[in-house]
Order: structure tokens, then sequence, then C-alpha cells
């Protein structure tokens, strides 16, 4: 009974704590969404946890004064998704010579791309900077894209996924169907491992829509500023009196990813869970 | 014609991996060696001529206080977020396996612990500028409601500009962490504990005995990944305050100061260049140091396994 | 769950493709790094700046060429972000052939060797019979390489009925004299505080007065490869301090929400209450660009124009201020130096500026995309003195003068702007200055001592310019 009883309020005063911590999590972002919706004048007067009315106003004053909000959405969707589509085919086949075929090498390779997962690339920026300057291609979305054919992170992970579905009985199959290496890898292959690439996708897709610090340093024009380096500027003079539409600039950047979380949240957490686990 | 077949396949293996390859070589291999070449110049990006000037680059960098700084605060900021990002994760991660507590709705709690990690850390730094500015919102709520007597300079206090890149890298990191470790527990094999409770094994002692050990190569990779990230942090300090670490330098990092150097009025990518380098050195060496120490020893402890 | 997979991979896919079809401009761009092909048969001049305000003159130009397209890209300055970017475009196949140069940075970019020799321009520099210095600036060793269409003299704009209720008179003469310098200045912010029982700020922020201070250094920052730090820096971090420690000052930060709030009576303190603020120190564009665009609240409760008035203040200044030049490797050489020619040199264009003849309305019907803002105010100060003399008279009555309860405020920028000098500016003074911003705030919150400031400062400075000797 006793146990019982001590089960019981231990088991409360858990409820207690992840509810304070819930609430710790999401009260900022609630804040930036119900501001969005706020007058400057309403923010003023002081804070408030239900939304108000304001949201079209907000947009009307964040267009006017010339931030270019759809351009920035458009350039980082752009951006996000040749990356994506890129590292998670080129991420693919290059796990899939690794897991199907057998050279020498392989094992070296595998650490190899082991050791890159841990190493600090971005601290090369300064001359990546310099050397895509000189090709001409700074202020390109080439110098973005392009190296996300060398992923490392996803070329690990697509490793572990296609160590679990990968059929041997199948891909023979498909040779005595005369099918090319490279046919049996598109035609065979991508076809079993969409979940793993779906899930691949996300993680991209996401990374670079919240990348900041790359962009920043190589694209120059504003014209071609991603949604980031856009919401930055916010905090410029131009902006700081309409505190309204700066929460909702920054909403703008939010709101997407909470959609494309809500509906596949359950790729995300196993996907999290697959990239670590298996190691 | 056997051979023959699998000789084929093996050399289409290798094929596959050109992409790869090609791709690091060209912008994984080459800037490295272009920074490193860089940092023993003079670049910069207003001239163009450049010269070799050797070691001056590292030797300023410990002619003042500056670089040491940077890296002090770079190592603070992580690893005050990293230990109760690791112990509030490990926390509820053990809460949420339990079988006895029967915690409802786990996945749900996981997923918006999660959420945060999501968000664009560009407008998450803007969006705490916005709320601690001397004028914004929590400056009123905090003094209508009594918490403080009048308005305070949030991100002119050294400590709570720091607290603030703490909070923001916890927040955002703490959910991701429980998934990893719930990941982790759940995958230790059920007949372990079954068998310790059969020897009376008390929960602290199964989680010390079994649950620790058997996550090691977890929490490994956790520390190294959390590492190399921490090392790299940019984003949330840049755009909290003036871009330079301000108040007194205190949330200028390793990253910061390497695109000072990149941003300064001449554009000095040399100097900025042995930032990096630097940097890259430290990070490297601890984040393969710590995997390779760890991993060998792990694989005895687990053989060893006792209670 | 596949199903739904399979569906969004695919929309994805699709809008992948249909993004790469119908690419923005800016894909394009990428794919194709020789300059835009003139698919319209116009020829493309880029200009960048840092604020909209160019982007008036640059459809006016087009106006008059209707064979060129400007191509306009503003950048902001926060956190040097326009400089940093500008730095990393130079020799790059996106780069811009005009570039705006602001007062602070424009010296690196005339000393440097990245900018064209404008000395074919300086015939009609002569013809608008430019302000000296404004050329001074834009010049290096004999050789000129920036124009301005703007002469930035600073001055002091304070509320009149607020100089009524505390001092008893809001004339500006009056006002003048009870302000005539700093002292003086900091003796009144002693009075505003004690009349209003606090609630009147003498000044938004300390920052409004670094301008007045540093432009009446005796030397530069840099002196020989030498940092020098002048008395009147020391003197400017001394009031500053006086200000902070007796409550004169909002504590609001220049070009942040409580500094504008303070135009317009809508600054509120965290406990709700209404503060007011008696003054800012502003130059000549201060006053269309700033100051009177905001003295109208958000949702229109609080309007403070007409309130105002202008005077000389407690110290002469010159503040700001923006150049422009043409990087030397630009392919558009002779249009670029004729856009240079328009917008800093030519009277009639520089007459329309300060006038208010570019409304929104005339830069619709040349290009009807341009932004409901873009136009420009009238009563931007000019920097060529036959357009002063000529136009000063036009604003006895117009409502910029209204706004200033009936002054003239061209008629007091004319009289300063002679005076102005340009010996102080320098290549390296933005990064010195932003780099004292942060220990001067520490230094005033009492978080660092005087010599802690001083050091950290030095610190920084070391990391912009590992060549200069620190003592």
């Amino acid at each position: 009974m006793a146990y019982k009883f001590t089960t019981t309020l231990f088991r409360a005063l858990i409820y207690l704590f992840l509810f304070v911590l819930l609430l710790v999590t999401l009260a900022p972002i609630w804040l930036l969404i119900v501001n969005a919706t706020r007058s400057t004048v309403e923010i003023q007067q002081g804070v408030a946890f239900l939304p108000s009315t304001h949201v079209f106003e907000n947009y009307g004053i964040l267009i006017g004064r010339g931030l270019d909000m759809p351009r920035g959405f458009m350039n980082s969707m752009f951006l996000a998704i040749a990356t994506t589509v890129v590292s998670v085919y080129f991420s693919l086949l290059t796990a899939y010579g690794m897991v199907v075929y057998d050279f020498p090498g392989k094992k070296i390779f595998y650490n190899f791309i082991l050791v890159l997962v841990m190493l600090p690339m971005q601290l090369s920026i300064i001359g990546f900077y310099q050397y895509m300057s000189k090709l001409g291609l700074t202020d390109s979305y080439w110098a973005l894209i392009l190296p996300s054919v060398a992923s490392a992170g996803a070329v690990f992970f697509g490793k572990q996924y296609l160590e679990s579905v990968v059929i041997s009985d199948l891909i023979d199959a498909a040779r005595i169907d005369g099918a090319s290496e490279l046919g049996i890898f598109h035609r065979v292959m991508l076809p079993i491992a969409t979940p793993g690439a779906f899930t691949m996708a996300i993680f991209a897709f996401i990374a670079s829509w919240n990348n900041f610090f790359t962009p920043f340093i190589l694209i120059s024009s504003i014209k071609k500023y991603t949604l980031p380096m856009l919401v930055q500027t916010l905090r410029g003079d131009v902006y700081r009196t309409e505190y309204g539409s700066i929460y909702l600039g920054l909403a703008i950047t939010v709101v997407p990813i909470i959609i494309i979380y809500a509906l596949f949240s359950r790729y995300i957490v196993s996907g999290i869970a697959m990239g670590s686990v298996k190691e | 014609m056997q051979t023959l077949a699998k000789f084929r396949r093996n050399y289409f293996g290798v094929l596959f991996l050109v992409p790869f390859i090609l791709a690091f070589l060209l912008f994984g291999l080459f800037p490295v060696y272009n920074t490193i070449a860089l940092s023993f110049t003079d670049t910069t990006l207003m001239t163009s001529n450049a010269n070799f000037i050797g070691l001056k680059n590292f030797q300023r960098l410990f002619a003042d206080g500056v670089f040491i700084n940077a890296i002090k605060n770079t190592w603070l900021l992580w690893i005050l977020n990293f230990i109760p990002q690791i112990g509030i994760a490990m926390l509820l991660s053990v809460w949420f396996t339990n079988a006895r507590l029967r915690i409802k709705a786990v996945g749900v709690w996981r997923a918006l612990f999660f959420l945060p990690n999501l968000l664009m850390p560009a407008a998450v730094a803007s969006l705490f500028f916005s709320l601690f500015s001397y004028f914004g919102p929590m400056n009123q709520f905090l003094v209508r409601n009594g918490f403080l007597p009048e308005a305070m300079q949030f991100l002119q206090s050294k400590e709570i500009a720091r607290g603030l890149v703490i909070f923001i890298q916890w927040w955002m990191w703490f959910g991701n962490t429980i998934i990893i470790l719930m990941a982790g527990m759940t995958s230790v094999p059920l007949t372990l504990y079954e068998a310790a409770m059969v020897d009376g094994a008390s929960a602290t002692q199964m989680f010390r005995h079994i649950t620790l050990p058997l996550l090691k190569p977890i929490l490994i990779y956790i520390f190294v990944t959390s590492l190399v990230g921490g090392m790299q942090m940019f984003d949330i300090p840049y755009l909290l305050t003036d871009g330079r670490g301000a108040p007194a330098s205190s949330i200028l990092t390793n990253n910061m100061l390497m695109y000072l150097k990149f941003s300064s009025s001449q554009g000095h990518i040399g100097a900025a260049s042995s930032v990096g380098v630097m940097i890259f050195l430290m990070t490297s060496v601890c984040s393969l140091g710590i995997f390779y120490f760890l991993r060998d020893k792990d694989s005895k402890i687990s053989h060893q396994m006792k209670f | 769950m596949t199903r739904k997979i399979s569906t969004l991979l695919s929309i994805l896919l699709a809008v992948s493709f249909v993004l790469a079809a119908c690419a923005p401009a800016a894909v394009t761009a990428t794919e194709a790094p020789v300059a835009p092909a003139p698919a319209t048969g116009k020829t493309v001049l880029k200009v960048w700046s840092f604020t909209n305000e160019i982007n008036t003159v640059a459809i006016a130009f087009e106006g008059k060429h209707p064979d060129v397209d400007v191509q306009y890209t503003m950048i902001p300055m926060t956190n040097g972000e326009y400089q940093t970017k500008l730095k990393a475009a130079l020799g790059t196949a996106d780069a811009p052939d005009v570039i705006a140069l602001e007062a602070s940075f424009v010296k690196s970019y005339v000393e440097s060797d990245m900018l064209a020799d404008l000395g074919s321009l300086l015939p009609d520099a002569k013809a608008a019979n430019t302000y000296t210095f404004v050329t001074d600036v834009g010049s290096n060793a004999g050789v000129t390489k920036a124009f301005a269409y703007q002469a930035t003299p600073g001055a002091l704009f304070y509320r009149r009925s607020l100089a009524i209720e505390y001092f008893g008179t809001d004339d500006p003469a009056k006002i003048q004299e009870l302000l005539s310098d700093m002292d003086k200045y900091a003796a009144a912010a002693a009075t505003v505080k004690e009349k209003s029982g606090g609630n009147t700020y003498m000044v938004a922020s300390s920052g409004d007065f670094q301008n007045p201070f540093f432009s009446n250094r005796a030397q530069p920052w840099v002196v020989d490869g030498n940092l020098v730090v002048d008395p009147m820096v020391e003197k400017y971090i001394a009031t500053a301090k006086l200000f902070r420690d007796n409550g004169y000052e909002a504590q609001a930060q220049q070009w942040q929400e409580g500094w504008f709030a303070g135009m317009n009576d809508s600054l509120v303190d965290a406990n709700g209450n209404a503060k007011k603020v008696f003054s800012y120190f502003l130059p000549t564009w201060g006053l269309p660009y700033v100051l009177a665009p905001n003295a109208k609240s958000a949702d229109g409760a609080h309007d403070t124009s007409g309130d105002w008035a202008v005077i000389t203040g407690p110290l002469p200044y010159q503040w700001g201020g923006t150049w422009l030049g043409i990087l030397k490797d630009s392919p558009n050489m002779d249009l670029a130096k004729e856009f240079i020619r328009f917008s800093t040199l030519d009277e009639e264009t520089l007459t329309n500026w300060a006038t208010g003849v570019y409304t929104n309305d005339y830069l619709k019907a040349i290009d009807p995309n341009v932004a409901p803002d873009q136009q420009q105010a009238p009563g931007d100060f000019v920097s060529s003195q036959n357009v002063v003399e000529k136009i000063t008279a036009s604003f006895d009555n117009s409502d910029l003068s209204k706004f200033l309860g009936g002054q003239n405020s061209y008629a007091g920028f004319a009289a300063a702007a002679p005076s102005v000098n340009a010996k102080l500016l320098q290549g390296s003074d933005d990064a010195i200055q932003r780099a004292l911003n942060d220990p001067i705030n520490q230094y005033l919150n009492g978080a660092m001592t005087l010599d802690e400031m001083w050091a950290a400062w030095k610190d920084a400075v070391r990391n912009e310019f590992p060549d200069l000797i620190i003592p």
C-alpha cells in the first residue's frame, strides 16, 4: 500500500515537472506567434498570451518596408529542395556502393566517413570562400548545393538504413534480367529505400532551411538572400519601430517547419534514433 | 566467368563512391588545404597582393587575450549547456522508459520537447533579442509583476547574456538528446533487467550497472556530436547582441572571432584562416581523441559486466 | 503512411522542377555568371546601397535614360553587414558598378585601389559649387574617387512645448544660449529632470552626443600608424557617465525601439508610465529621414509634428553622409560616371531631391512597380552651394518649417555647412568607433572601470588592425 502510494506521488511529481518543462519549451514559441498577430501599440502596452487580429496589417508593413519575404522564402525553398535532392541521392548512391559491393579499402572508407562526421568542417569556410571566389562561384547557389554531394552524416545514416532493407536476391534477379548496376540502384533499390530516403530528406531539408552561417558568408546580393539571412535584418533600424511585423517576420520562418513536423514527427523522431543507435 | 562478374561488380562498387570522393576532394579537402595555406599569408579582401608571412598570424592570436578569451567562452557556453542537457535528458529518458512508472503519452511529450530543435537559430536569436531588449516584453512582464524593481539592460550584463545563450542552446537540444537516449535504452534487452531483478538489484543499481554501461556508445556519440557542434557555435551568440560578442566579449565564440577577422574593415582572410586552423585542430583532436579512447575501453567493460 | 510519403515526395520533386524551370531571377544568374543578358535591350547598371534612399534618384535616372535599367540592391548596415557584403562582392561576377559609401567607411575605399578615378567630373563639381569638404572626403592623394549629394552638418532638435514648460521659452535663440556648451546642456538636463519629476529625459541615448564630441576632436583616431585617444573622446565618456548616473537619458539605444518611440511621445517604461524626451542630436538628413517620419506614433494617438525646433546646439558637428563611387572594374564606366554626375553634381537633380519633387507619383510614372513608400520627402541638405542658395527661401513656409513651428531649418544648415571640416575622417573610423560601443556600455553600467574599458577597446581594435601601434 505504502509502496503504491509513493509511486503515485512520485508519478504526480513527474507530471508536474514535465508540465513545467513543457511550459518553458513552448512559451517562447507561443509568445512569438501571439506577438506576430498583435499590433505595435498592443505590444507596447504589455505582454499577452492570447492572439490578436493584426496579422495582415503586420504583413503589409513588413512587405512595405522593402523586406522581400516571399523572395527569401522561394530562395530558401529552392535551395533546401535542391540540397535535399542532391544529398539524398548521392548519399544513398555512396551507401549502396558500400553495402552491396565488396572491394578492397571498403573498411577504410567507412572509417573515413565516420571520422568526417566528427570533424568541424565548417571551420574551413574561409578557404572555401576564397576558392569559390576564384572560381567565380561566390554569390551563387552552386557553392551551397554542390558540396552536399559529399555529406558524410547522410552517407552514414544511409548505410545503416540500407543494411536493414537490402535484399540481395532481388539484386541478383535484376542482374539476371540484364539490368545494369546503376539501373538496379535506380529501379530496384530506390523504391525499396523510399522511407529511409524520406527521413534523410526531412533532415537535409531542415538543415538547409535553417542554415545561416554558410550562406551568410557566401551570398552577397540581397536578391539571393535566404530566409535566415533576411530574418536577421529585422533587427536593423528600418523595422525597429514595428514590433508586430518583426515578430511576424520571425514567425513566417518557424510556422512551415512546425507544420512539417506536425505531419511527420514520427519519421523525424525515429530518424534521430536510427542515426545514432546502430553505431 | 564467375570471378570476372565478381570483379566487375566490385569495380562498380568503387564507381558508386566516385561522386562522393570527387565532391569531398573539391569541396571538403581542398578548402581545408586552402585555409591552411591562407593562414600563412596576409591576404585581405581589399587588396589584390598577398605575402607569405610565416607564423605571424598565429603569433598575433596569442599577442593579446582575445583569442584565448574566445576559446574560453566557447568551452564555457558549450559545457554549461551540455551538462543540464544530458542531465535532464537522462532523467526524462529513464522516466519515459520505466515500465513501473507508466508515463502516459510518452511520444507526445517527447515530440513537443523536441520542437525547438527544428526552429531556425537565426529566428530564435532575433526573437530573444526582441524579448529581452530594454523596452521589450520581458522587462514589462518582470517589472509589472514585481519581480524586478526597474527595467534592466539584460543584454548588457555578461552573466545574463551568457545565460541566455546557454539557455537557448539547452532549449534547442535537450529534446534531441532525449530521443537518442531513449532509443538506446529501449534497445537494452529486457532479460538483463529481469535477471537483475531476480538477483534483487535496486533501480539505481540497475541504472548504474546495466543501463549506463550499455548506453556508453550512445553517450559518446552524443558527447562528440555536441562537442563538434558546440565548438562551431555561431548563429545564436552572433545574432543575440552586436555580433562582436557584447557584452564585454562575453559571448564571443571561436567562430565569431573568425567571422570578425573576415569582416574587419580590410577583410583579413589570412588572419581569419589562422583562427579557423587553430579551432579545427583543437576540435578535431578533442573529438577524435574522445571517440578513440572511450570506444576502446567500452567494449571491454561491456564484456565484464558484473553485479 | 507510405502513400503519404510518396505523395509528398512527388510534390517536393514537382515543386523543385517547377522552381528549376521558371527559376527566380536569382537562380538564373547563378547559371549564367556572365553579365545578365540584356533581354530587354537595356544596359544594366548595378547600384548598391545601405538604405532605399538612392533608389529614388536611380528611378529618376531611368526616367532620363530609358535605355538603362538600374538594378538597385539595398543591404542594411546592421552589425556592419553592408560593409562585409560589399567587400565580399568585390571582383565577383555580380559586383556592383556604383556603390554607396557611408562617412564612417568611405575613406577606406577612397584610400584603397578599388575605386575608379572620377577626376573627369571635377569640372561639374566646380560648376555646381560643391562644398569643398564633400570633395575632400572623396579624394585621396590628389585623386577624387567619390562624390556626395549631401552635406551633413549636425544640429539639435528640441520639443517646444517642453521647453516652455521647463525653461519658460521656446525661442530658439534663447534656448541656444541656454544650451551653448555641453556643461550647460548637462545643467539643463538636471533642470528638466527636476521639473518633470523624472518623467522627461534630456536625451534618449547618450550615444546621441557621441558625434558632436567626436567631430570636435583635435586629431583623428590614427596618427602616423598610432592609435590616438583625443581628450574630446575622454570628455564624451565622462559626459555620458554623468547622464547615465543621474538618469538624464532614457537608456535607449540609437536606432532601437525606445529611441524612435521618444520622438512621438509613445515611450513607455517597463511599468507602463509614459516618458518624454526633450531633445535629439540629429544632422541634416535626420530631419526628413528620422524625426519627421517618426513624429507620429503607430496608432496615431501621439503626434509631435509642429512641436519641434532646431538650433546649432552645444557643439557644431557633422554626422554621416553618403558618397558614391565606381568600382574600377565596372564594365559600364561611362554610364556609371553619368549616374554619379546626375545624382551628385546635377543642379536640377539636387533641386528636385531637396524640394520634394521626387514623390511616389513622380516615380510611379517612370516605373509602375515602385514600392508605395519609395519617395524623397523635401528637406535633405544637398552638397551644391548653388542649389542651397537657390532653394533656401523656398522652405520659409513649407511643411517642413511647419513641422519645426515655423523655423527654416535649411537656412540654419546653410549657415553651418561651410564650417564643416573633413580632416578627421579616416577609413578606420567605422571599425574603431564600433569597437568602442560595447566597452562604453559596460563602463556606463558600472560593469567595467575606465581602465578596463580602454583595455577592452584596445584589444578589439588590435584585432581589426593588426599593424596599428596601440599605446
